[in-house]
């Protein structure tokens, strides 16, 4: 089977800091079509810095979404992968991410240029699309990076953004699912887990900063799922969030 | 999106700030002046660093005790370029952090003195906040990400809601102070600036050393960098006064070691500001801070703008290393929307971060 495709042809769903997303037609209707993650050339790094890193992420990310998989967590299944071309192919995912749901607009959608628009967009007309209260979202959001975490997986760029939930599908209970692996990796220190969860508070606190009690909504979950885990993790949280305050001080 | 009103009324009258900063090694001091048509005059920026000897850092009781020596002839000559007398001052801004605690001290004293002796309200400023007005009053970016690079300060900054939240920063040291410590290790020299020698000396590298790329989200680590650069000093191929070795050698000289560090560290903090400009949908990018001026820098960053169709807002060293028109032109911003520090809460603190404060002077 080859895979013959041309990426100027294809859609280009959005420009994140690290890759351009396609939404591609592989092979002919009415196989479905795929998402397609480029990593182009960073010409800013110096060029062997910028091939080691790119080939390593995608190496990494593509493991990591493999281990995900098995270890039962909502991902995007892989479906392609070219180190020397710089792409990663996994399943389109059909619905929206929860930054725009909680109303922080989209991260780089190339269709929206005004970017005034979108902020304005109303919250609970999303969230009575995908038929889930708040509440419920944050408590899919704190079981997938609970279930994630037990295998210990590190996301590492935890953000609103990074989640989507999926378009319900009749009576199909709601499916939160976790994309952009770019910088995750596996680790089995409570350090990395309790990391992992604050970078994903902070940027509840910058992106949706009328949402940020409804993080502990997340945390509590977590913890359920977590089980006994959760108390190591939750005291390093607490140390955490105290080293964050501590930046200041430096100089 | 309806706009929100410009909530910085014009002034009635002409404005006059003298700003005070002192928070490392350079005591600063500049007088700004706001004028009823809006538009607004640096009258003076006048500055003396402390520069200890090659391979020592900049201590705090010796850096206060440079300012005590220094701030009467820096004030003296502020004023006198600006060609106003201290009468004609509106109000006196100073630092009131973050920053080194004694050097602080040093200078807050001196601007409690000028408040009490001439009876001028006394306007404490954050001194990244002073950075960020500087750097738009500068530049006019509009509503940039900022990102604030210096030897105290590593911060990926963007404003939101009467704030200048942190969107990433550094978990351990400062850019500024990884990039000093190693000009020490190799024994450059402190004048005019430490990371100004390493980039003059990173001209020079030919070899991408591996260093490790610690990036956490939109945090970054440098640290552990600092150490593995330092670590290649004790290495067999190491030759410390080699200059330029031929291509064939394989050997490390240091300007290979200041090449790789800068090409590592701006990677990864280009990459970090590159997230932050995704994630909020901006495409300007403001660099201020001491290492703001670094060439190699803001030639990276321009790269990254132009291939996402943005513009980057960069200063020379007048602006972009701590001086005190940027105290005048922040504590300005706030004396104008009636903000003013009590002699009691004239304290100065080594932790105060540039989200705590209210910023009450944008839409």
């Amino acid at each position: 089977m080859t895979t013959v495709f041309k990426l100027d042809d294809a859609d280009i769903i959005s420009q994140g800091a690290e890759a351009k997303v396609y939404h591609v037609q592989l092979h002919p209707s009415p196989s479905p079509r795929i998402c397609i993650k480029h990593r182009f050339q960073k010409t800013y790094r110096h060029p062997t810095l910028d091939a080691q890193l790119s080939r390593s992420r995608l190496q990494a990310e593509s493991r990591v979404l493999v281990r995900c998989l098995r270890a039962g967590v909502n991902v995007p299944v892989v479906r392609l992968v070219d180190l020397d071309g710089g792409l990663l192919g996994t399943e389109w995912i059909d619905g929206m991410s929860v930054r725009r749901i909680l109303g922080g607009g989209d991260e780089g959608v190339l269709e929206d240029d005004d970017d005034d628009d979108v902020a304005e967009e109303d919250a609970d007309e999303h969230l009575q699309k995908f038929a889930v209260t708040k509440d419920e979202l944050m408590r899919l959001i704190g079981h997938e990076i609970g279930k994630l975490h037990l295998a210990d997986i590190i996301h590492g760029d935890l953000t609103t953004s990074n989640m989507m939930l999926r378009t319900r599908m009749a009576d199909a209970p709601a499916q939160l699912v976790l994309i952009d692996f770019g910088l995750a990796f596996n680790s089995t220190l409570v350090e990395d887990k309790a990391v992992d969860l604050y970078v994903l508070e902070r940027a509840f606190a910058s992106t949706h900063p009328d949402s940020e009690p409804l993080y502990a909504t997340v945390l509590d979950e977590y913890a359920r799922v977590l089980g006994k885990a959760w108390d190591p993790v939750k005291r390093r949280l607490d140390d955490v969030r105290l080293r964050g305050r501590k930046r200041s001080m430096v100089g | 999106m309806v706009r929100r009103r410009d909530p910085l009324r014009p002034p009635t009258k002409p404005l006059l700030a003298l700003g005070l900063e002192g928070s490392a090694n350079k005591i600063g001091a500049g007088v700004m002046q706001h004028l009823p048509d809006g538009t607004t005059a640096v009258l003076s920026n006048v500055r003396h660093t402390y520069n200890p000897p090659p391979g020592e850092g900049f201590l705090p009781r010796d850096t206060a005790e440079h300012h005590r020596q220094w701030v009467h002839k820096v004030i003296n000559d502020a004023i006198s370029k600006a060609g106003i007398s201290m009468h004609d001052l509106d109000c006196i801004c100073f630092t009131k952090g973050p920053g080194m605690g004694a050097p602080l001290q040093s200078v807050a004293v001196v601007a409690r003195t000028l408040s009490l002796l001439f009876r001028k309200p006394l306007i404490g400023v954050n001194h990244c906040i002073g950075h960020i007005e500087m750097g738009r009053l500068i530049t006019g970016a509009q509503n940039p990400v900022v990102l604030y690079v210096s030897g105290g300060n590593t911060q990926v900054i963007a404003y939101s809601r009467q704030r200048y939240r942190i969107f990433g920063e550094t978990l351990d040291i400062a850019v500024g102070n990884c990039l000093d410590r190693f000009a020490r290790v190799i024994g450059l020299s402190n004048d005019p600036a430490p990371g100004y020698n390493i980039e003059l000396e990173a001209k020079r590298g030919k070899r991408l050393l591996p260093l490790p790329y610690a990036t956490k989200g939109m945090d970054v680590s440098f640290s552990g960098l600092l150490m593995a650069t330092e670590a290649y000093t004790t290495d067999k191929r190491y030759r410390a006064s080699s200059t330029g070795a031929s291509d064939e050698e394989d050997i490390i000289t240091p300007a290979d070691l200041c090449y790789s560090l800068q090409e590592t560290v701006f990677a990864m903090l280009v990459e970090i500001t590159e997230r932050a400009m995704a994630h909020i949908g901006s495409k300007e990018v403001l660099i201020v801070g001491g290492v703001g001026s670094n060439v190699r820098l803001q030639e990276m960053m321009g790269v990254m703008a132009k291939e996402r169709g943005g513009l980057v807002f960069a200063m020379d060293e007048r602006f972009c290393i701590d001086n005190g028109i940027m105290i005048a032109q922040a504590g300005l911003l706030s004396y104008r929307m009636g903000f003013e520090t009590t002699l009691a809460d004239s304290t100065c603190s080594q932790r105060f971060r540039t989200d705590e404060v209210a910023v009450a002077w944008r839409a």
